[in-house]
């Protein structure tokens, strides 16, 4: 429901408004250098105590930071590399398929949060 | 309390009562007090092999099998059942409602079933019950969706009934045991638990049709077939080392998936195979740690999974779409399904604090135990690309991204309720696992909070978050696109049907002028005799004594030939 | 009545149960005739069937031990009278056609009302007790001629039965002549296969012919009769491919006489098949050994998907069912061309099974032509909600047809597995596997028909009276409740089975 109507912020419920601040210039920006600094402080806290291992290579300092890092940027390329071969139009099983049919409304409850 | 009533009965009673009562909260309360009394009776059952014991056709059936395995299961299967039902207070469909009973008690039942039998009625019941959450959608695609699902779902019953006829005519017992892999019954037995449990390549059914059933059906759905196929490996199949590599790959191939699906929904059914994956290990490994691994995972998989299912759903039910191309920005509006929606999450990603951390690293634990490395790394991979696409792009695209424009109203009170519970339930395990290990098959002796383990996960996670982020700011990662992508059910969607169509229009063709060819020629024969021997000839064109009485010459001189040679 | 025609020795009447047997509707149809009132026609052929159903459970119990009953026609001795002979196996055929031929009578008042002319009652309910004394008189006899003599009176009566179709549908009468012709043909090879016995053995009785045949071995003669006898039979069983008067007189006949038929006359053929195959005969001759394996084996298989597929394909509810019907013969005979106990008892179970799948069916079948004036799939779309119970009887039928477990064809169909298993013919048993499939795939359509196609507007289909209604459901319930509870048919059955491949011993 594409809301046609101008938002209303006041309305929003109390939790909605008080996150409001993401979208606000430099919002994105300050989830982002937390990320970064959180990241940072993790991988120098792998210098700081005594690593319980199973493995040689997790004692590598930063093993599990480097591998999660590397892992899911390969997964994402790899991904989108899988696109071009496997992407097809939503109506390509139509009609035998949900995909590209609407929910039915009746099941629905649609409302407005300002209804 | 009540030893006598296996408890699949109970749910059975309530599909029973419920039509008779009026349509509303009545149906609605007794939805609820079903699975609260099954989950007492569960809970105070003595451990006991042959509770229940029935003869039928000279068969002694084990209706009741209460051990450890069995009651977590049943356990979490009464909470997923309590839960999902509490979610769909709303519904006012009495095919959903009775169809949610007689699945969960079928679920319920198969747990406890001692006896192949018994698990083989069970398996169909599941089958069949289910399919109806998908047909209540109504639409056109919801019917072929669940026509497919239910041929494949029956196709694993019909192959279990093989496997179960092979395995008495081999040993002359029905008990469900432990198996070895060997004969052709067991093998059978094998691919039926597998088909249920989405191995790879018998997969697609699970993605196909969890985003075709309704809002509420889906939440039901995602409890109970495949964690049914888990207990089922745990119960015949542990230490079956096939099974390590079959999950290491289940694990694997769906999170490439669920990064460009579009449909939330289908992403986390993608994400509920790779999770599968993780207990399938477990099975394969099959040492007392890994088995808990699995069973502890199950129950936190359960949660986790039905929560996530459910905010998805609270989105769609108010909005009408759950495609990550069309949503976005919801946070502003539906803050509480958000943060539901984050914890389901963190618990699916296994967050420090939340269900996920204290149930998977058992099944990691033993991986790297029994010196299965490489599975072991391949297992971390699919944990990172689980936060990543469960854990990030599910909240991530439904509740933020770009604004979408959509201002729903927040879910209501009964959906935030059922998420709420399930929320607190994945904390709870999360932060004190005890109650949750106390329950296992086996003795626990495993500590999931030391430093090493809390960092090493904190960096792994926060690091694949920094890999989303960069992706992401560099516009690297692949938007969502209005697509399907195709997967192996290509082959029996499209593949298939058209080399039928290929082949058969010639074979087709040429047996036509096969058949026409004969019927002129047997026409022309007949009209020959009856010319000679009769007025009536013209009847027997259209009716069928003359090729009749020509059948009964031919055979009565193939007996005569056949008994004097003999 | 049949005690007057007895004097010579002071017999109770519980002794004269055989004779009785036949004679109860034998009497009462031309007794019906003579009333000549139509409203008297349907109680008095309903009293008389329900007697003879009494009798039949009087019978069984007294032989479900094993034992057998020797009634002596008149007091005269076999081999030079004719002899009444009550085993297992024929007092579970004889229950059978009793039961179901009272079930049909309760649901065939308004039926018959609805479908034959109001002038031919009397004599319609007096051809259908002539019909039901032929199948019960071929049951019980002990003598190969007789068997012939109440194989043409039920014959004849059912080609007059079919024959009152014709108010609907102007085919019957075709149909009906069809049947006429391949029917005599059968009966010719069948009465042709008992003269060359009598040739060779110069005796009718069968225990008779049995000891000579087992004295003096196999000769041609023996084999010439033995091949005219199964192939007569073989007609009258309905045996792929000397099926095809089957579907149309099916279809054309009025609902009732289809539902009676399809329960009751083709599990008697199969009946008599069994008698001279095992009974008269030795199946230990090779020959027969041959005949079986080679002709009636893979015969039975193709019934089972010849057939199965053009279910699958017809438009007509009632017409599907009777292609069903062949299909379903295939497994019979398939079970009897096992020659091994367990088969021979899946055989069995499912002549049982199979009539009480059949009649809950066609009488939903007739509740439709009542309601919805038609069977086609057309008259019958959507009325599952209009007719819910006569729908949910077709729904339960249909399981029991497909063999879904905790129906009576599961039963059987698990027999016929593990009996062919026992054998090790695998592929066999995953033949009757397959084929199940095919049943899933009919019996879908008719399901799919009901309920999930729209009423067509302006319907204004009501559910099926009561009297039709109690009938069907108490066949369908039995479907349910022979499903769970096997004990009864399972010992009659394997008794019977037993008896049966004693061979020829088993007469003495």
């Amino acid at each position: 429901m594409a809301n046609n109507k101008p938002d209303n912020p006041d309305k929003f419920p109390a939790l909605g408004r008080a996150l409001l601040w993401v979208e606000k210039p430099g919002g994105v920006e300050k989830i982002v250098y937390t990320l970064y600094a959180v990241c940072a402080g993790l991988f120098v806290a792998d210098f700081l105590y005594h690593k319980h291992s199973y493995l040689a290579i997790e004692d590598f300092p930063g093993f599990y930071a480097l591998y999660g890092f590397f892992m899911c940027a390969a997964l994402v390329i790899c991904a989108k590399g899988m696109r071009l071969f496997l992407k097809r139009d939503e109506t390509y099983y139509a009609p035998r398929d949900v995909e590209s049919e609407p929910y039915p409304e009746d099941q629905l409850d649609k409302v407005d949060y300002d209804a | 309390m009540l030893d006598w009533l296996p408890t699949a009965f109970l749910f059975f009673l309530g599909a029973a009562i419920l039509p008779l009562l009026p349509r509303g909260p009545a149906r609605a309360v007794l939805l609820l007090a079903i699975p609260v009394i099954a989950a007492a009776q569960v809970y105070t059952l003595p451990l006991d092999d042959t509770l229940v014991r029935v003869t039928f056709f000279g068969f002694d059936l084990d209706l009741m099998r209460v051990d450890k395995l069995s009651r977590i299961f049943a356990l979490i299967f009464c909470i997923a059942a309590f839960l999902g039902n509490l979610y769909a207070w709303h519904v006012k469909d009495p095919v959903q409602q009775v169809a949610a009973l007689l699945y969960s008690g079928a679920a319920i039942g198969a747990v406890f079933a001692g006896d192949l039998i018994t698990l083989f009625f069970y398996w169909e019941g599941t089958a069949i019950s289910s399919v109806f959450l998908i047909w209540a959608r109504r639409t056109e695609g919801a019917y072929f969706t669940g026509m497919r699902y239910l041929i494949i779902q029956i196709g694993s019953g019909v192959i279990l009934l093989a496997g179960v006829v092979l395995m008495y005519v081999d040993t002359g017992s029905i008990a469900f045991q432990h198996m070895e892999l060997g004969t052709p019954a067991t093998w059978l037995i094998f691919i039926a638990f597998g088909m249920k449990c989405a191995f790879p390549l018998l997969h697609n059914w699970l993605q196909d049709a969890y985003p075709a059933a309704t809002v509420t059906g889906t939440v039901i759905l995602s409890a109970f077939t495949t964690k049914l196929a888990v207990y089922s490996l745990a119960r015949g199949f542990a230490g079956t080392e096939i099974l390590i590599y079959i999950g290491a790959i289940m694990t694997l191939f769906p999170i490439f998936y669920a990064v460009i699906e579009n449909d939330l929904r289908r992403v986390l059914a993608y994400s509920l195979n790779n999770q599968l994956g993780f207990m399938v290990v477990g099975v394969g490994i099959g040492t007392e740690l890994a088995l808990n691994g699995t069973a502890s995972h199950a129950f936190a998989h359960i949660l986790y999974k039905a929560l996530l299912f459910m905010s998805v759903g609270a989105v769609l039910f108010r909005t009408g779409t759950a495609k990550g191309s069309e949503l976005g920005g919801l946070y502003k509006t539906m803050p509480l399904t958000m943060i539901f929606c984050v914890i389901g999450a963190a618990s699916i990603s296994a967050f420090p604090l939340f269900s996920g951390f204290v149930t998977k690293s058992l099944i990691l634990s033993a991986a790297a135990h029994e010196h299965y490395y490489i599975i072991w790394g391949i297992l971390l991979f699919a944990s990172a690309g689980v936060f990543h696409h469960s854990g990030i792009k599910i909240p991530y695209f439904a509740f933020f991204a770009h604004d979408s424009g959509k201002r729903p109203k927040e879910a209501p009170w009964h959906m935030l309720w059922a998420m709420g519970l399930a929320s607190f339930l994945c904390i709870a395990v999360g932060v004190y696992p005890a109650p949750l290990y106390a329950l296992l098959p086996f003795e626990v002796d495993y500590q999931p909070y030391t430093t090493t383990h809390v960092i090493t996960q904190l960096q792994l996670l926060f690091f694949s978050a920094l890999a989303f982020t960069v992706l992401m700011r560099t516009g690297i990662y692949p938007p969502e696109l209005k697509s399907v992508n195709l997967d192996f059910d290509w082959t029996y969607r499209r593949f298939l049907p058209r080399l039928i169509e290929a082949i058969g229009k010639p074979i087709g063709a040429a047996m036509q002028a096969w058949s026409d060819m004969m019927r002129d020629g047997l026409h022309a024969m007949i009209i020959r005799l009856y010319h000679s021997y009769g007025p009536q000839g013209r009847i027997s064109q259209f009716w069928p004594t003359g090729t009749m009485v020509l059948w009964i010459g031919i055979l009565l001189g193939v007996t005569l030939v056949v008994n004097y040679v003999s | 009545m049949s005690t007057e025609t007895v004097h010579h020795t002071a017999l109770t009447l519980a002794d004269h149960l055989p004779a009785l047997q036949v004679l109860v509707p034998f009497i009462a149809a031309p007794l019906i005739v003579l009333f000549g009132r139509r409203g008297i026609a349907w109680p008095i052929a309903l009293a008389s069937s329900a007697t003879a159903f009494a009798v039949s459970i009087l019978l069984l119990s007294r032989v479900i031990d094993g034992s057998v009953i020797s009634y002596h026609m008149g007091g005269w001795e076999p081999p030079l009278g004719i002899e009444y002979r009550v085993d297992a196996a024929n007092a579970f055929v004889l229950l059978l056609v009793s039961a179901m031929s009272t079930l049909v009578l309760l649901f065939a008042r308004e039926s018959v009302e609805a479908e034959v002319s109001a002038r031919h009652h009397a004599l319609f309910y007096s051809a259908y007790l002539l019909c039901l004394s032929g199948l019960l008189g071929v049951a019980i006899t002990g003598d190969a001629f007789n068997v012939f003599v109440f194989l043409e009176i039920s014959s004849l009566a059912t080609y007059v039965l079919i024959a009152q179709g014709s108010e609907r549908d102007k085919r019957a009468l075709t149909a009906s002549y069809d049947y006429l012709i391949m029917g005599t043909i059968g009966a010719t090879f069948f009465v042709i296969g008992i003269g060359f016995l009598y040739m060779a053995t110069g005796t009718l009785n069968m225990a008779d012919i049995a000891d000579r045949i087992s004295e003096q071995g196999s000769n041609r003669t023996i084999r010439a009769g033995f091949a005219f006898i199964v192939v007569g039979v073989g007609l009258k069983v309905a045996m792929y491919p000397l099926h095809s008067w089957l579907p149309n007189a099916y279809t054309y006949a009025p609902s009732m006489v289809t539902a009676f038929l399809a329960a009751t006359a083709t599990k008697v053929a199969i009946y008599v098949l069994l008698r001279f195959v095992f009974t008269v005969f030795d199946p230990g001759f090779l020959f027969e050994f041959n005949t079986l394996g080679y002709i009636i084996l893979p015969l039975a298989i193709v019934a089972m998907f010849a057939a199965s597929f053009i279910a699958v394909f017809q438009s007509d509810f009632k017409r599907m069912l009777a292609y069903s019907s062949v299909g379903q013969i295939g497994y019979i005979l398939l079970g009897i061309a096992m020659l091994s106990q367990t088969g021979l008892t899946a055989a069995i179970v499912h002549l049982f099974n199979h009539g009480i799948t059949k009649a809950a069916l066609f009488m939903a079948v007739g509740a439709f032509v009542l309601t919805a004036k038609g069977s086609f799939y057309n008259d019958i779309q959507g009325l599952g909600r209009r007719m819910p119970l006569t729908s949910a009887a077709v729904v339960v039928g249909g399981l029991s047809l497909i063999g879904v477990p905790g129906t009576a064809g599961f039963v059987s169909k698990w027999l016929l597995v593990e009996a062919a298993l026992e054998n090790g013919w695998w592929p066999v048993a995953l033949l009757v596997v397959a084929s199940s499939l095919l049943a899933v795939i009919y019996v879908w359509r008719v399901l799919e028909v009901l309920y999930m196609q729209p009423t067509p507007d302006g319907s204004t289909v009501q559910e099926a009276p009561m009297s039709m209604l109690a009938p069907m459901w108490i066949a369908a319930l039995a479907c349910v409740y022979f499903g769970l509870d096997t004990d009864v048919t399972l010992t009659a059955a394997a008794t019977a089975a037993e008896g049966l491949l004693a061979g020829s011993t088993g007469l003495q």
